[in-house]
């Protein structure tokens, strides 16, 4: 049945976006993770990436999370001497995560989601008035 | 005479049909909201110039031919019997992405009141029938 389809063609979207939104919680719990020695380096910002694939059993184009990629912009450096991870000059380095950025993309990852549940709920009302019509 | 070949139910088949596969592409842009490069697609109206000669099967669909029974049945280029359309749209985002998620809320909102009146009309065609056959 097509309706069928057309809600696993939203399950995908659902599934990208909540692993978008595992990713960010990711960044935002490590937003102050120091290393884990002198000189060493902290956590390093994930960044989620979206990749649409042709799928032979829904004959549609699903979304799929593609591979993890990393942040490569430089790491925040605090001057705290005291700090134990710190390096000879007294510097520590912070994770490049900006908890600003990571908000917006959540707001931005909710959006996609309840437009995803948006189809879903639609597509069973439809489906419903498909129902009805036995009914009359 | 079956009953799907009445003229005005056929007609309404086809519209529902229609709306379904319109619905399938309509998640599939929704699903693919965050994808680079992903350009949103959308059906063709079907055109009912001449009623009498509006049946899906008129519409050839493209599909593999198989050369040996064995083998499992390809599936098309295009699952659906309408054409697919890609308008340019107004927005195309920096990762390539056209798509937009207020417009494809509308779409889907605007096709399943279609769907809701072609299957209002429908019930309504069956109860025309029933009044002819004089049970109620």
């Amino acid at each position: 049945m097509d309706f069928l389809k057309t809600m696993s063609i939203a399950a995908s979207g659902l599934r990208a976006q909540a692993g978008r939104m595992r990713i960010i919680s990711e960044n935002i719990a490590n937003a102050d993770s120091t290393p884990s020695g002198s000189g060493a380096n902290p956590y390093r910002r994930k960044v989620a990436t979206f990749t649409s694939e042709f799928n032979r059993a829904l004959e549609a184009r699903t979304v799929e999370l593609g591979k993890v990629q990393t942040d490569t912009s430089d790491f925040r450096v605090k001057y705290e001497p005291g700090h134990p991870s710190a390096d000879g000059k007294g510097n520590v380095k912070y994770p490049n995560v900006n908890p600003l950025v990571e908000m917006t993309d959540m707001r931005d990852a909710q959006r996609s989601y309840e437009a995803n549940i948006n189809v879903i709920s639609a597509t069973r009302r439809m489906i419903q008035r498909t129902i009805d019509i036995l009914k009359a | 005479m079956a009953i799907t070949d009445i003229p005005i139910l056929s007609m309404l088949r086809t519209r529902l049909e229609w709306a379904q596969d319109r619905q399938r592409v309509l998640a599939e842009n929704v699903a693919n909201s965050d994808t680079p490069k992903y350009r949103a697609r959308d059906l063709a109206q079907p055109k009912f110039e001449d009623p009498t000669q509006i049946t899906t099967a008129a519409v050839s669909t493209v599909s593999l031919t198989r050369t040996e029974s064995g083998h499992i049945a390809g599936a098309g280029v295009s699952g659906s019997a309408f054409r697919i359309e890609s308008k340019g749209n107004y927005e195309v985002r920096p990762t390539g992405n056209a798509v937009s998620l207020e417009d494809e809320m509308m779409k889907v909102a605007a096709n399943q009141m279609d769907f809701q009146a072609a299957t209002a009309v429908y019930t309504r065609s069956l109860n025309l029938l029933k009044i002819a056959l004089g049970k109620r």
